[in-house]
Formats: structure tokens, C-alpha cells, sequence
């Protein structure tokens, strides 16, 4: 229940966290902060804001998992 | 400090580090100007340094914490070196990825093999080494004492990287906050964003730097209670 808790609310989270960073493509479109990209450069932004959170998203799962398994462990005891 | 008290600093701490890296992608991509030769990628800078400089923080951690543990043999040191060397792992390769979207656009290659980029992943292959040497080394407590002494010696490469760009000729820009000769030169409000960049990374480290030093600290003790079973040895907090 908890662990199905976590991975919905985590999702979402990443997922508003991404609508979130891609916003400033369409707040920005066509104006002069739109035009000056030095070429199409939105995605790389993106991208690299989208790797910082899932990979310290992923660390983050990690450390719960190891937590879960510890307090499975305890509860068995 | 109890486990009631380290849960509330890893709430707090969370809570902090969350909160601010929310403020930062606000300033990011709504309040800060756009840089002028650089364009929109600029705003990769905002978390490319910052990752940096908690991968050297995790990785000085390792360092500190392996030379000690291979003097004392403090197991906790040992647990502490591993959470440090995990946030190091997690930061560099942050950094590592979001260098080459950064100069994709502005050098219009992914990669080149010049001395800054070539320390930075030969340090991330060393902090690979020092996960390996643990798990595959037959005898878990040399495993530590081999992955000790790896990370003491990778954390040799953390001066090398710095100085790279300055002492050897380059392609990466040189440091900008860091800079002897004019240093923070930047425009106010970049640097504000800059610093809380700083701040947003430094309290996401903390806080996943307790929580993981505190779970094998739990895992530790179970591993103690299925070695000693019925025993009362308990692992220092």
C-alpha cells in the first residue's frame, strides 16, 4: 500500500516537475527570449534538468527500497 | 544523535533541499535574464557546477572517511565513505551528461578528449572501481579495506580536474566563481541563481547522504543480529 503510494506520488511529482521545465517554450515563444537560443537549444535544457531528477529520483528509490527491506525484515522478527 | 532525531533531519533537510530546488527552477526558467553569447543553454550552468561540486563534496567525503577507516577500522566510517561515494557516483554522472548538452550546442560536439572532460570520467570510473572492488572481493572486510584504498587514491584527481583548465591547455571555460583573477563575475541576479543552486544541491546531498549512511546503519545491525543471533551487540548509531 505505502510502497504503491510512493511510486504514484513520485511519478507524478516527476511528471509535474517536467511539464514545469518545458513551460518556458511556450512562455517564452516568439519573443526576443524565444528567438535567442544560439539554434534550438530547448531540448538540450530539458533534458539536462530531466536527467538531474530522475537520476536523483532513482537514488532516492533506492534508499527506500533498502529502508523497506530492512523495516520487512524487522517486521518478521 | 537517536534514530528519532536523524529522521527528523532527513525530513527537514528533504523538505529544505526540495523547496529550494523548486525556487531555483523558478528562477531558472522565469526570473533570470538570458545570457547573451550563449542563449537559452546558458541555463544549464545553473546545475552543472552545482552537481560538481557535491560529486567533489561526496567524493572528499570517501576520501576523508577511507584514509581514517583503513587507520581506525570504524566501521561507521566505512558506512559513511560508501554514502559519500554513492552521491558522488549520482552527482558526477549528473555532471557528466549535462556537460556534453551544454557543449553539443555551444562547441557543437558531445565530446572531446581534452584534459578536464578525460579527469572527470576517469574519476567516475574510479568510484566505479570502488563499488566492484567491494562486491566482488571474496572477503567482504578486505573488500573494504581495497575499496578504502581506492578511494583514497581518487580523490587525488579531484585537485587535477580543478586546476586542469588553468595549468593545461583547454577547451572547457575557465572557473567563473572560482576565478583568482576576478572572481564572481557574474551579474547580480545569475549570481543569485548560481548560489542557490549551491544551496538546492548542498541540502539534497545532506539529506541523502543521512539517509543513506543511516540505512546501512540499519542493515548493518541486522547483518550483526543474523551473525549473533540472540546476542545483544548492537552497531554504533
Amino acid at each position: 500500500m505505502a510502497r504503491k503510494w510512493f511510486s504514484r506520488w513520485t511519478t507524478a511529482f516527476l511528471l509535474g516537475v517536467l511539464l514545469f521545465q518545458a513551460s518556458p517554450v511556450w512562455a517564452q515563444a516568439g519573443t526576443v527570449l524565444g528567438r535567442q537560443t544560439l539554434g534550438r537549444a530547448y531540448w538540450h535544457v530539458f533534458a539536462a534538468y530531466a536527467v538531474m531528477w530522475i537520476l536523483v529520483l532513482g537514488w532516492v528509490v533506492s534508499i527506500v527500497r533498502r529502508l523497506r527491506r530492512v523495516e520487512e525484515r524487522l517486521g518478521k522478527e | 544523535m537517536s534514530h528519532k532525531q536523524t529522521r527528523w533531519a532527513i525530513g527537514i533537510l528533504g523538505t529544505l533541499g526540495v523547496a529550494t530546488m523548486i525556487v531555483l527552477h523558478w528562477m531558472v526558467f522565469f526570473w533570470v535574464p538570458t545570457e547573451s553569447t550563449m542563449g537559452i543553454v546558458q541555463r544549464i550552468f545553473y546545475i552543472h557546477p552545482a552537481a560538481w561540486w557535491v560529486a567533489f563534496l561526496g567524493f572528499g567525503i570517501v576520501g576523508l572517511c577511507s584514509a581514517v577507516y583503513l587507520w581506525l577500522g570504524d566501521e561507521r566510517l566505512d558506512r559513511a565513505a560508501v554514502a559519500g561515494a554513492e552521491a558522488g557516483m549520482v552527482f558526477t554522472t549528473i555532471g557528466l551528461i549535462t556537460g556534453p548538452l551544454w557543449g553539443q550546442v555551444a562547441w557543437g560536439t558531445w565530446w572531446e578528449w581534452e584534459p578536464r572532460l578525460t579527469l572527470a570520467l576517469i574519476l567516475w570510473f574510479i568510484y566505479l572501481g570502488y563499488f566492484l572492488v567491494r562486491r566482488t572481493t571474496a572477503n567482504p572486510e578486505q573488500g573494504k579495506r581495497f575499496a578504502a584504498v581506492v578511494g583514497v587514491i581518487g580523490v587525488l584527481d579531484i585537485p587535477l580536474i580543478h586546476v586542469s583548465v588553468t595549468w593545461l591547455r583547454s577547451l572547457h571555460p575557465e572557473a567563473v566563481i572560482l576565478n583568482p583573477e576576478s572572481p564572481m563575475n557574474l551579474e547580480r541576479s545569475m549570481g543569485l541563481t548560481f548560489g542557490v543552486g549551491f544551496l538546492a544541491f548542498t541540502l539534497i546531498f545532506a539529506c541523502l547522504f543521512l539517509a543513506s549512511y543511516t540505512v546501512a546503519g540499519y542493515e548493518y545491525e541486522l547483518k550483526l543480529r543474523d551473525a549473533n543471533p540472540g546476542g545483544t551487540q548492537r552497531a554504533e548509531a
